[in-house]
């Protein structure tokens, strides 16, 4: 859904909380959406959700904001406030690894971003043996814990321990060869 | 190595429960571990996300109302209202651990705290499942709590092979080498097509796990079912009326599934005998033809070893990806390249490719690609090449390397000259209306943009055939979340349109805007 950044200024002009409400119901899902992505933790990414609307309304009400793409500039305000976050992860002592954003691109073109990474990554996964892919898809993408996997592969947990390992090593070479994944070479 | 397994390991498990690994422990202590966990995170980005509870829009929009529109002072007791409802991290102390108790047995008694894991032990339990007997049971009941006769069938399901008989004694096989329907009535076996089958889905269990780990979910309560205790969830397809899914608390397993009441009429399926990873009798899959019983073909399919066999027998030459596919089936006048989970069927090409209405546009072999749930179809090489499943992307490329997606990010409708006020409530109502089966004709954006534009030219209604007919109107463009449809005729040169409710193909599409002529 296309939501226009200057019909949202215009409801905020308004002062009607019920024009607050109704903003963040219509678009919650597309922005929440993205930051999981980003964070991969539910309640992590509810609050971050919660933190870019306060500051993009907020900027709103006393700013005026060319780009028409409301949406673009939530997730551009969402990097942001997750970069923040492992900014203050890291200065706590908790090595972060800072993904290279670029806040601006984003805003119009993380969704094709999206979408080529994808690809890039299921090419890769195609690569991989059969077990690794196998072992990749239990583990990471269907949940299961070590032990179920192992059942399932028919192999020890160990096994199923040093399958993954390889697994994502591998990857992590074939994903290294486009930079659009986001895993980047050392 | 085996600490580097081991950390990497429990960095996957804490993401699988949805915790903060680095909030624990530093894990990426080198550039090696944090490039592997880096994989893990881009790995996850193909997992569905685990959505908030119900009540989270909610709470969400009146937390941020409260601060954006509260002075500063208050608005620092207003933060993390909507985020989350208990201590995420429970500190190892004994009061902390009775607090979040007490606050675990408040809440969970009506908002479904731990829903996710509910559906995610279903998950489980069906990706676990090897095997079932069962008899599943459909009652349909009016608005007026009238029931229509119980109609039942009985099922045998086994990997990628299932029976089905209904109360006709009609028996439907699918063994994965052939399909087949043994018709007592008429004594006639009838060889069917193996792949691709639509009945298979009709009752496989992987999919109603999927769909509620798909849509958001919350716990309503425990009943008993056909004997068995059941957790009941509710599930709500966005913008869709919300059906029930109950779920055995022993096994795990879906048990009965509750449609939502849809014009006036509600199904209910239940397994009223369930016997999961039981003994099948082996003879259940083997093609058998009984005495007095005529074999009927109903062009079948070969399954041939190679694809120049197949193109002998179909009279076509096949476009192939550079995966081998794991079984290829030869017909007379298709070919049909099986990858387990993903499908390719390739015909002879007839006329122009028509997209059905209600697909969203792309290219590929520099002409249109339908893009329609999870197939694509494209016209390439005097071929019309359909692909179905999972793996559709990486297949069709193989075969169509410029093959391009539609762009869902480009915006198609603010260009419009003239906005057309939408009132969402009413937009939702339709929305409901087409989901209960009628006027259907809202999931085409061409019947749309007709409906609007010959109303403006006869406001008083149509009467017989439109002012401006159908001929008129071309979709030009359709991401699958906007479309623009230009009209050669009349008052109107260009219709804008979106899908406001639902971006899928059950969304309807409404017009936005338009540019007069």
């Amino acid at each position: 859904m296309f939501v226009n950044t200057v019909d949202v200024m215009n409801k905020l002009k308004k002062n009607d909380p019920r024009e607050i409400e109704q903003i963040c119901k219509a678009t919650w899902e597309s922005l929440y959406r993205f930051i999981y992505y980003k964070v991969q933790n539910r309640q992590e990414a509810e609050d971050i959700t919660q933190e870019t609307y306060v500051k993009a309304l907020n900027y709103l009400k006393e700013h005026e904001y060319a780009d028409q793409n409301f949406l673009g500039f939530l997730r551009a305000i969402a990097l942001n406030v997750i970069r923040d976050r492992w900014r203050q992860k890291k200065r706590r002592g908790i090595p972060v690894n800072f993904e290279n954003i670029n806040p601006l691109a984003t805003m119009t073109q993380d969704h094709q971003k999206e979408v080529v990474q994808r690809i890039l990554l299921e090419n890769a996964l195609a690569k991989l043996s059969r077990d690794q892919r196998m072992v990749i898809d239990l583990r990471i993408i269907k949940g299961y814990s070590v032990a179920e996997a192992a059942k399932q592969v028919g192999k020890t947990e160990a096994a199923v321990r040093t399958a993954q390992y390889r697994a994502l090593k591998n990857l992590a070479e074939l994903l290294a060869e486009n930079p659009e994944t986001g895993v980047t070479k050392q | 190595m085996n600490e580097l397994e081991n950390r990497l390991s429990d960095y996957i498990d804490s993401l699988n429960e949805e915790q903060e690994p680095e909030q624990q422990w530093g894990v990426a202590d080198t550039p090696e571990m944090e490039k592997l966990l880096a994989t893990v995170r881009t790995v996850r980005t193909l997992k569905e996300p685990a959505m908030p509870d119900t009540g989270y829009p909610e709470r969400l929009a009146q937390a941020v109302t409260a601060q954006v529109t509260a002075s500063k002072g208050s608005q620092e007791k207003q933060k993390r209202a909507a985020g989350r409802r208990s201590p995420r991290w429970v500190f190892p102390s004994v009061a902390a651990l009775a607090a979040g108790l007490l606050i675990f047995a408040i809440l969970s008694a009506w908002s479904g705290l731990f829903n996710g894991d509910v559906v995610y032990a279903m998950e489980k339990a069906v990706a676990r499942l090897s095997n079932y007997h069962g008899i599943m049971e459909m009652r349909t009941q009016n608005a007026a709590g009238e029931e229509w006769p119980v109609r039942q069938v009985e099922l045998w399901w086994e990997g990628e092979k299932y029976a089905m008989r209904q109360e006709d004694g009609t028996l439907t096989v699918n063994n994965g080498e052939r399909k087949w329907q043994v018709r007592p009535e008429s004594k006639v076996v009838a060889l069917l097509p193996v792949v691709p089958d639509p009945v298979k889905t009709g009752f496989d269990l992987r999919d109603e796990a999927a769909r509620a780990t798909k849509y958001p979910h919350h716990v309503v309560g425990t009943e008993f079912i056909a004997g068995r205790e059941a957790t009941k969830l509710e599930i709500l397809p966005p913008g869709g009326l919300p059906y029930h899914l109950w779920i055995d608390t022993e096994t795990h397993l879906p048990i009965q599934l509750q449609t939502a009441m849809e014009n006036s009429l509600q199904t209910t399926y239940t397994f009223a005998a369930f016997e999961p990873d039981t003994k099948l009798d082996a003879n259940m899959f083997v093609f058998q033809v009984p005495e007095g019983y005529e074999l009927e073909e109903e062009d079948p399919g070969q399954l041939v070893v190679a694809v120049e066999e197949a193109a002998a027998i179909s009279r076509l030459s096949p476009l192939l990806p550079q995966e081998a596919p794991e079984r290829i089936f030869a017909f007379e006048d298709r070919i049909v390249l099986d990858y387990g989970d993903t499908v390719i069927v390739e015909t002879a090409a007839e006329g122009s490719l028509e997209p059905v209405p209600n697909s969203a546009l792309g290219t590929a072999a520099g002409g249109p690609l339908e893009v329609w749930w999870e197939r694509l179809r494209w016209h390439q090489g005097g071929l019309e090449i359909q692909v179905e499943g999972p793996k559709r992307i990486q297949l069709a490329r193989q075969i169509a390397p410029d093959l391009a997606l539609p762009d869902t990010a480009m915006d198609l409708v603010s260009k419009a000259q003239v906005k057309v006020p939408v009132e969402l409530e009413l937009v939702k109502a339709n929305q409901q209306q087409v989901d209960r089966g009628s006027s259907p004709w809202q999931l085409d954006p061409l019947q749309v943009a007709v409906t609007f534009v010959n109303l403006e030219v006869t406001p008083e209604g149509i009467q017989g055939e439109p002012e401006i007919p159908f001929s008129a109107f071309k979709v030009t463009e359709n991401n699958g979340i906007q479309a623009r449809v230009e009209v050669t005729g009349g008052p109107i040169k260009q219709v804008y349109l979106e899908r406001l409710i639902r971006q899928d193909e059950t969304g309807i599409w409404t017009v936005v805007g338009y540019d007069p002529r």
